[in-house]
């Protein structure tokens, strides 16, 4: 049986690999996240009650909103959890429990292999689709028009701003570089329905994607990523973030030599699972804020 | 003798201690297993009833947003529909309509209003920093604080903004 919500959220470390690597990504969105774990803690900082009772009954009409699969949160946290290939690979507990420490990659470097450009690619755009349906899920499609989706998803913040931030130096930067945006661009405009399909990435989550057969989902998934290319562009520019700044700030907790920067990416995707620990916060705030509205 | 009489009374100290020691470390239900129980499974009750509004209805009825607050549709679900309110850019509240059908409970603590607002009963809830109208038994509309500059006069202005006579027409 899978997790209770409450569990999942009890259950979210203050420490460790991910919260670390997210911490470094303070630079880019500064003091906008808070690792806020445990699932009353939640309600508290999400409505401002500290009444025992309302607590417990915002949590349990938030545990049977979850609990019920036609309302789309136990998708959306599927989503989250299978984009991310943290711990599939390495042992990502092992590592974590170095916590306290600097970690230094050179003991891992025998069991990682830096992706290629095409995996790298595929990954990117993928995840970022995968944001796109699970945001679907968790909020449905709020508003009477475009221009009220859009405006729904500009107000990222917290938790959410920083998947994106994570999403886009993680997995855009340090491994494919400062062009990242145009170069995906160029490999998924001229990237074959078979090239895609033999993505473990896409493999994991094609059903949740729109557009019918593969070629139609490759269509989706370029168009979303070009939708979203300006404010990637405009994310990226206007803080002036380079793979060197990215680096900068993970080296004050990860030993990492200039000759191995290729590692980089490929030892935070095995090692860190960014997008479903702030995926179960963004859900659980979401969540939340519907259980204290309707009751 | 002896030493064989004061071995039997040991080993039931020694199993109490070990009993209570082991009850001790065992993991408390969380106060949610209830709730997660009656939830989960094949019997399991829906948690929006199967003829709540659908929540996109809901958005007509909502206020614009004014005087320096941008108002950002954020959620719809069957049932729900909510706007958060951002000021400077910082949330400071959020709007929401909500259908009770699926939780009458909702509803039914209006009893306890002592207040009108356009004739609907009117509930302000300290504790959640929020403020709400009933409308024809069953929509809720509701106001709720997220930043202290955002009074409790402040949620009844906005609710007063909702457009309530339309939503009393949904059937």
């Amino acid at each position: 049986m899978s997790k209770s919500i409450f569990e999942l959220v009890d259950e979210l470390p203050t420490g460790g690999l991910t919260v670390m690597s997210l911490n470094a990504l303070d630079f880019v969105i500064p003091g906008q996240w808070q690792n806020i774990v445990g699932f009353d803690n939640t309600i508290k900082l999400v409505t401002g009650t500290d009444d025992p009772d309302y607590i417990q009954a915002i949590g349990e009409r938030a545990v049977a909103l979850y609990n019920d699969k036609r309302e789309g949160y136990q998708t959306a946290m599927w989503l989250y959890n299978t984009v991310d290939s943290g711990s599939r690979l390495l042992g990502a507990a092992a590592i974590a429990n170095k916590v306290g420490q600097k970690f230094s990659m050179l003991g891992f470097l025998g069991n990682i292999t830096p992706k290629a450009e095409t995996a790298q690619t595929i990954d990117l755009s993928v995840k970022l689709v995968a944001e796109i349906v699970a945001f679907c899920q968790i909020n449905g499609i709020p508003g009477d028009s475009v221009g009220d989706f859009l405006a729904a998803l500009g107000d990222y913040g917290g938790e959410s701003l920083m998947r994106m931030a994570a999403l886009v130096c993680f997995d855009g930067l340090i491994p494919l570089g400062p062009d990242f945006i145009g170069m995906v661009m160029d490999k998924m405009g001229g990237m074959s329905p078979k090239e895609l399909e033999g993505n473990q990435t896409f493999k994991g989550i094609k059903d949740q994607i729109p557009g019918g057969d593969t070629g139609g989902k490759l269509g989706f998934i370029t168009e979303s990523f070009g939708s979203v290319s300006g404010w990637m562009s405009d994310f990226v520019s206007s803080r002036g973030l380079t793979p060197q700044t990215v680096v900068g700030n993970l080296r004050n907790f990860v030993e990492i030599t200039d000759d191995k920067l290729d590692y980089l990416g490929a030892f935070l995707d095995v090692s860190t699972n960014y997008y479903s620990h702030t995926g179960t916060q963004t859900l659980a705030r979401r969540l939340i804020e519907r259980a204290a509205a309707e009751m | 003798m002896i030493v064989s009489n004061w071995r039997k009374a040991l080993l039931p100290i020694l199993l109490s201690v070990v009993l209570l020691f082991s009850a001790c470390s065992s993991k408390e239900p969380s106060k949610y297993a209830q709730v997660q129980k009656d939830t989960t499974g094949r019997n399991a009750p829906v948690a929006v009833a199967k003829n709540a509004e659908a929540g996109g209805d809901f958005n007509k009825f909502f206020p614009e947003g004014s005087a320096g607050y941008a108002r950002v549709f954020s959620q719809e679900k069957k049932g729900f529909a909510e706007a958060k309110l951002n000021k400077g850019g910082k949330n400071v509240a959020v709007l929401s309509i909500s259908d009770t059908s699926s939780l009458p409970a909702a509803a039914k603590k209006y009893e306890k209003s002592i207040s009108k607002l356009n004739n609907y009963p009117l509930l302000d809830e300290p504790a959640l920093k929020s403020t709400g109208v009933l409308v024809n038994n069953r929509f809720q509309v509701k106001v709720a604080s997220r930043d202290p500059s955002f009074t409790a006069e402040d949620r009844q202005l906005w609710l007063q903004k909702f457009n309530l006579g339309g939503l009393s027409t949904l059937k």
